[in-house]
């Protein structure tokens, strides 16, 4: 398309007497499409209206909840308080020294599904689908759902097509965050039951910076489909850096001491149904392993 | 890292203590302390790990928070005395407030709160240089400063006894156990400084001794996590017997060296009719002495959990030069029985 030619444009000594040049402008140059500032958070859809209400409006005051959540926060900290007694992070010091391996997530029921959050390109408008359920005999869970590449019809959206599983950070008393300490083992050790899709496990860890907020070490799950269980085991040297999904060119090994959560997600391009079956998620030491990062670290400005 | 560009960092760390070592006016002694702060934050940022970064950004916050003070207790002794000599401090808000940014310089409690995650973030090299070299500019300051009232470092260095002891109680990883150690030794060094400042330079130095060899005998093992120690008698047996030495020579047991600063600083404390005192850092040291005794039980007393035969590794020569290693672990261990000498030498 081309731009509009100058010989539209009024005279000079005309365009003191215009007031309104927004009818002007829109003739010369297209609008610059609107972009979102790296800072805000969350999404939201375009289309849909801003939220103008102030944050005081949105919380639901309510005595009952605050005495509960008061009691929940003070038996937390009590408990916190008698674990260092115990040892460091409340296991004897004993348990640190034997242990090589650790489940963390273990489906046992439907009250090991609070600490897991699912989520789907349906809040962009896509049209997959995800469902977490406990699987047989409480004893695994269940992902499944759809995936659906077509992307929203929102004119901004060009790709989508994914459905994520994520753990929730865990929090101590009051809400503070607490992290997984890791540094004891070098393997992810994870019990599964896939359909032959491959899928990505994300680990993310804390950082300091807010533009540091979406950095993820992500690796590949190759699922076998098939009745049998498959236990994969990935060390933990082999996760490389990605920000926002992209693989970053100045990697560096995934630091243990401080994980906030790990997640599953699915976006191999291929519509249709899907499911997992998960029935641990675990750590281990391999005294074998003693590769520390798999990835060589280039130098981004080599001496000639 | 170009080999050029560390071996600049290296000689400005150098340049630095040395500058605060040789200067009388406090402009200067402040312009070392800054060149050494500017050069070794590259060093803790070499690896481009976001735990790195983080520690960098903590380290300097707090020296820079801790300088500006610094700056500013030195302008206003000038301005209320007319005097720039360190020597002359003389103005009690003015000394308290040196006191207390030297004192967050080299992370006394309760101005302690930066050091452990600054030094989890860093590698064990860079954490040797933190907690050796950095400290020796602010200690030729603080020595120099002269305090009527003693209250103020005696209350830093029982707090920084107690909390190092405390804090390092529940610590798994080898980086904040050595952060706490170093907080608690450096209380013991400023308890005793109103009092005998020849004994704050012993102390000061057998720390530096201790904590160099237990760092190399770490970088040697390669391990950062209580964990790991236990796998060290397959790669360095000798070094396996040594280190438990090393780590209750820190702890201040008897027949080793650590002993003598600990014995002759309760000692003199005793003199001063500071029983109470001495009798709570004898006890808060105790605290030290468990998490040592751990280290040493876990490296040496203790089989891992794993099948040796299958995991025992190469033993080959240590690319790693020795020397600094061995001499500084024979002192450690041997020193005790020339307590005469080493007082000689530094009360003459």
């Amino acid at each position: 398309m081309s731009l509009p030619t100058i010989s539209r444009v009024p005279a000079s000594g005309l365009l003191r007497s215009i007031r309104d040049l927004r009818w002007l402008l829109r003739s010369i140059a297209p609008l610059a499409t609107p972009r979102r500032a790296l800072t805000q958070m969350g999404y939201r859809r375009p289309g849909q209206p801003r939220e103008d209400k102030p944050p005081w409006w949105r919380v639901k005051f309510d005595l009952s909840k605050g005495l509960k959540g008061m009691k929940r926060h003070f038996t937390l900290l009590k408990e916190e308080f008698f674990a260092q007694f115990i040892g460091p992070m409340g296991k004897p010091i004993i348990e640190h020294m034997l242990e090589q391996n650790q489940v963390l997530w273990e489906f046992r029921g439907p009250h090991s599904l609070q600490e897991w959050t699912i989520s789907c390109d349906r809040e962009i408008g896509g049209k997959s689908e995800i469902y977490l359920k406990v699987g047989r005999n409480n004893e695994t869970c269940l992902l499944y759902g759809t995936l659906c590449s077509d992307p929203p019809k929102d004119g901004e959206t060009r790709y989508s097509g994914y459905c994520t599983m994520r753990a929730k950070q865990p929090l101590a008393s009051f809400d503070r965050k607490r992290y997984h300490d890791w540094s004891s083992f070098n393997t992810l050790h994870l019990r599964i039951r896939g359909d032959g899709r491959p899928w990505m496990i994300n680990v993310i860890a804390e950082t300091y910076y807010t533009h540091q907020k979406d950095d993820m070490y992500s690796y590949f799950l190759y699922t076998r489909g098939g009745p049998y269980w498959q236990d994969v085991k990935i060390p933990f040297s082999k996760f490389f850096l990605a920000h926002r999904g992209r693989v970053q060119d100045d990697q560096h090994e995934l630091w243990l001491d401080k994980i906030n959560a790990i997640g599953f997600t699915l976006g191999d391009k291929a519509d249709g149904p899907f499911q997992l079956e998960i029935d641990f998620i675990g750590v281990c030491k391999d005294y074998a392993h003693t590769e520390d990062f798999a990835y060589e670290k280039y130098k981004r400005n080599p001496e000639v | 890292m170009a080999p050029f560009v560390y071996s600049t960092l290296i000689i400005s760390l150098g340049l630095g203590t040395t500058t605060t070592f040789a200067s009388t006016h406090w402009y200067l002694a402040w312009m070392g302390i800054e060149i050494n702060t500017l050069a070794i934050i590259p060093l803790m940022t070499q690896n481009h790990n976001p735990r790195a970064i983080e520690a960098t950004t903590k380290y300097f916050f707090a020296q820079a928070t801790a300088s500006a003070t610094l700056l500013f207790a030195a302008v206003s002794n000038a301005f209320l005395t007319g005097e720039w000599d360190i020597l002359q401090i003389n103005h009690p808000l003015t000394s308290t407030l040196t006191t207390l940014a030297l004192a967050m310089k080299i992370g006394l409690a309760p101005l302690h709160s930066w050091m452990p995650e600054v030094m989890q973030g860093l590698n064990l090299l860079t954490g040797l240089i933190l907690s050796t070299w950095q400290k020796l500019a602010p200690f030729c300051l603080i020595y120099q400063i002269q305090p009527d009232n003693p209250n103020v470092f005696i209350t830093l260095g029982l707090l920084s006894v107690i909390v190092g002891g405390w804090g390092g109680f529940n610590q798994v990883q080898l980086r904040k156990i050595l952060a706490y150690s170093s907080i608690a030794h450096l209380g013991w060094m400023i308890l005793i400084l109103p009092f005998s400042p020849p004994l704050t330079l012993l102390a000061l130095f057998t720390y530096l001794m201790m904590t160099f060899s237990l760092f190399s005998s770490f970088m040697l093992v390669r391990t950062t996590h209580i964990n790991s120690l236990s796998t060290s008698w397959a790669k360095i047996p000798t070094l396996t017997a040594c280190v438990p030495l090393i780590l209750l020579s820190l702890g201040g047991l008897p027949p080793l060296t650590g002993f003598l600063p600990k014995w002759l600083i309760l000692q003199e404390l005793t003199k001063q009719d500071l029983a109470p005192i001495a009798t709570l850092a004898a006890l808060s040291s105790l605290f030290s002495l468990y998490f040592y005794l751990r280290l040493s039980y876990t490296m040496t007393l203790t089989m891992p959990p794993n099948n040796p035969a299958g995991t025992l590794p190469w033993r080959l020569n240590p690319q790693h030069n020795t020397l600094p290693l061995a001499l500084t672990a024979t002192t450690t261990i041997f020193l005790l029985p020339i307590t005469p000498t080493i007082l000689a030498l530094f009360t003459s």
